[in-house]
């Protein structure tokens, strides 16, 4: 067996929570080597070439208003922003018919008056939620012992508002209403705000207002590119962890690449991935039955490359809703800014991924495509590049864009989501109260994770 | 009770090889096929003798279950297929026929597509035939038109 390396702290994972994690470490002084899987970092952050020095994002890659966490980071990266592109009419797209509307809210005048009130309740039950200990809401049980779809169905008339809310839980929690306890979702949505800005579900939809207004100029997976340079030599690619043995004194990580043994250890990698490394002592059960459960949803983005953004000549900003029965459930206008290509992304999540996942890449492609011209127009059946991410394909993230409680979780296993196990520290998008699930949520968590670890004795 | 049959015709700028592929899966009827909203069941290639299913559009929300019959396949160049389920209609049967046109300088595909059934329910079911017939035209142009893009938007074969 190898002889260990020595560090203060190890961090696991080269997403957005760890990187912060270690920056804040390496800032205040310690000894800090970053352990990541892949030959690449940015975990669910990654940038599509497109060429003469453009990219798309092909795994998350909006922000906006109140997530001033990523925010932040972003400024003091030097990486800035840029709205994400909205000016002109969106398009519906239900039971084959496509119709244009301007605003966030498509124009289903059956399922609108129900989704509005639905929309104003959610918000009104997410503010009594407290947002650190959801488990102790008044009806905690109650709402855990429920899913949101049965929750949306008492609540609204037909089946329009479920659809339009699945539309977006699409993308947000790969994965319908059905799958997620209401107790859960309240929480999420409590999260879509910040310490003076109570969170609310419609600014998780929105584009202009909400948590699509903004990218990042060259791409999302810019900001780890930019921390890990900055971490300057600290972090090892190509190095999954397998085993995290530990006694009173230090922990050591286990890795393709090596041992190291630190302190302690920040383990920064979605909570499925932290349940499977060999612990040692074993992780308490509580806490692998939850991490087991937070299994991600399931995610592809679809993209299409054209020349130009013709759509914005039409008068469309390239954004489309979907209702039940499409290919994707949502897609947006995803060009590099300038005058660069057009590109268009649509999202095959949750039902729609399960759909399509295991058809062969060209009935996909073929049938992607005719999402798009539904909102862009035929010209969206010939794009010059055409490429998909699929993020349950990936290893070292199992699903996308997070993972959204079934019934019966929280209330059971919540308390252990952000517990140390000895001196093994949690970190990552889904250990974050605002936010939750989001790049902003990650970089909290890696920052209130690194206090942590400073604070907690040696 | 005599037969009544619809035909129309379209010229699609998609090769016969790719069009003769897609109409050959018969788990694909309901991505171009307006009306299908699901095949229930089918046996991949179609194969003279075998069946598959499909749930079917009628008149507004109401839907039919309909079982097909492959009868003849000439590739690249005709399919006949005869069905059940269009109650009142019966007697049902569906031809394809491709063949091979210049289209801009490119291959193409002159598509014709032809039901024939009968109507049912006497002189009754003979009005709601002509009532109908114009819808069917329609959607069989709109049919063909969806085969071409779906096939324009799957790309050549290389970029499968
Ligand atoms: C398709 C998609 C769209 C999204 N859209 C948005 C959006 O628009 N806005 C937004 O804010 N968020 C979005 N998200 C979510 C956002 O990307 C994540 O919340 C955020 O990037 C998570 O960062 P993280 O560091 O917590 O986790 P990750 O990015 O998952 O990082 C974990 C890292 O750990 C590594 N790892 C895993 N296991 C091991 C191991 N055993 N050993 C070593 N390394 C390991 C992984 O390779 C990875 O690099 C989206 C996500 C997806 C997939």
């Amino acid at each position: 067996m190898s002889v260990s390396r020595a560090a203060d702290v190890v961090v696991v994972g080269a997403g957005l929570a760890g990187l912060t994690a270690a920056d804040a470490l390496v800032t205040a002084g310690r000894d800090v080597v970053v352990l990541e899987a892949r030959d690449r970092v940015g975990g669910r952050l990654v940038n599509h070439d497109l060429g003469d020095g453009l990219v798309a994002e092909a795994g998350g890659q909006f922000v906006g208003p109140t997530q001033n966490q990523v925010l932040g980071l972003a400024a003091e990266l030097g990486v800035a922003t840029f709205p994400t592109y909205a000016a002109g009419d969106s398009v519906y797209v239900h039971g084959g018919r496509a119709r244009r509307f301007g605003g966030d809210i498509p124009p289903d005048p059956l399922a609108l008056p129900g989704l509005g009130l639905a929309m104003a309740r959610m918000n009104r039950l997410a503010r009594t939620i407290p947002l650190e200990e959801p488990w102790t809401a008044r009806h905690a049980r109650r709402w855990d012992g429920t899913t949101f779809a049965t929750w949306l169905r008492r609540v609204t008339a037909g089946t329009g508002g479920l659809d339009l809310v699945d539309v977006f839980l699409g993308s947000a929690y790969g994965a319908t209403a059905a799958e997620a306890s209401l107790l859960f979702s309240l929480h999420y949505i409590a999260g879509m705000g910040d310490e003076h800005t109570p969170g609310t579900i419609d600014r998780g939809i929105a584009v202009a207002g909400g948590a699509q207004e903004l990218r990042f100029h060259g791409g999302s997976q810019l900001l780890a590119v930019r921390l890990a340079r900055r971490l300057d030599g600290r972090v090892v690619l190509g190095a999954p962890v397998r085993a995290v043995e530990q006694d009173g004194r230090s922990v050591t990580v286990r890795s393709d690449a090596g041992a190291w043994t630190a302190r302690h250890v920040v383990l920064a990698v979605p909570p499925v991935l932290a349940a499977r490394v060999s612990w040692s002592p074993r992780l308490p059960p509580q806490q692998e039955a939850l991490f087991g459960r937070l299994a991600f949803g399931a995610l592809a983005k679809c993209e299409a490359v054209y020349d130009e953004p013709f759509w914005r000549a039409d008068g469309l900003n390239g954004q489309g809703v979907f209702r039940a029965g499409s290919t994707v459930c949502s897609m947006f206008d995803n060009s590099p800014p300038g005058d660069g290509p057009g590109v268009l992304m649509g999202f095959l999540g949750g039902r729609q991924w399960r759909a399509w996942a295991g058809r062969p890449a060209r009935h996909r492609r073929g049938a992607v495509l005719r999402a798009f011209a539904q909102v862009a127009g035929r010209r969206a059946l010939r794009p010059r590049e055409y490429f998909e991410q699929d993020w349950t394909a990936e290893p070292w993230t199992l699903g996308g864009p997070t993972a959204a409680a079934a019934p019966g979780v929280l209330t059971a296993l919540g308390p252990w989501r952000d517990r140390p196990f000895g001196r093994v520290h949690f970190a990552g998008a889904e250990h974050a109260d605002y936010w939750n699930g989001y790049m902003d949520g990650a970089v909290r968590s890696g920052r209130d994770t690194a206090r942590a670890v400073l604070a907690a004795a040696d | 009770m005599p037969l009544t049959e619809v035909s129309e015709t379209a010229v699609l700028a998609v090769p016969v090889a790719r069009v003769w592929e897609v109409i050959d899966a018969t788990d694909r009827y309901a991505e171009w096929v307006v009306g299908v909203l699901e095949v229930t069941d089918h046996h991949g290639a179609a194969t003279v003798g075998r069946t598959y299913s499909e749930r079917n559009r009628t008149v507004g929300p109401l839907t039919t279950r309909s079982t097909w019959t492959v009868e003849r396949i000439d590739p690249p160049r005709r399919r006949v297929d005869t069905g059940t389920g269009f109650a009142p209609m019966h007697d049902m049967t569906n031809v394809f026929e491709l063949e091979p046109v210049q289209v801009d300088g490119g291959e193409g595909t002159r598509f014709t597509y032809t039901v024939r059934y009968r109507p049912g329910l006497g002189p009754v079911g003979r009005l709601i035939d002509r009532l109908q017939r114009p819808g069917l035209r329609r959607s069989f142009q709109a049919s063909m038109r969806n085969l071409e893009d779906l096939i324009v938007a799957e790309g050549p074969a290389e970029t499968a």
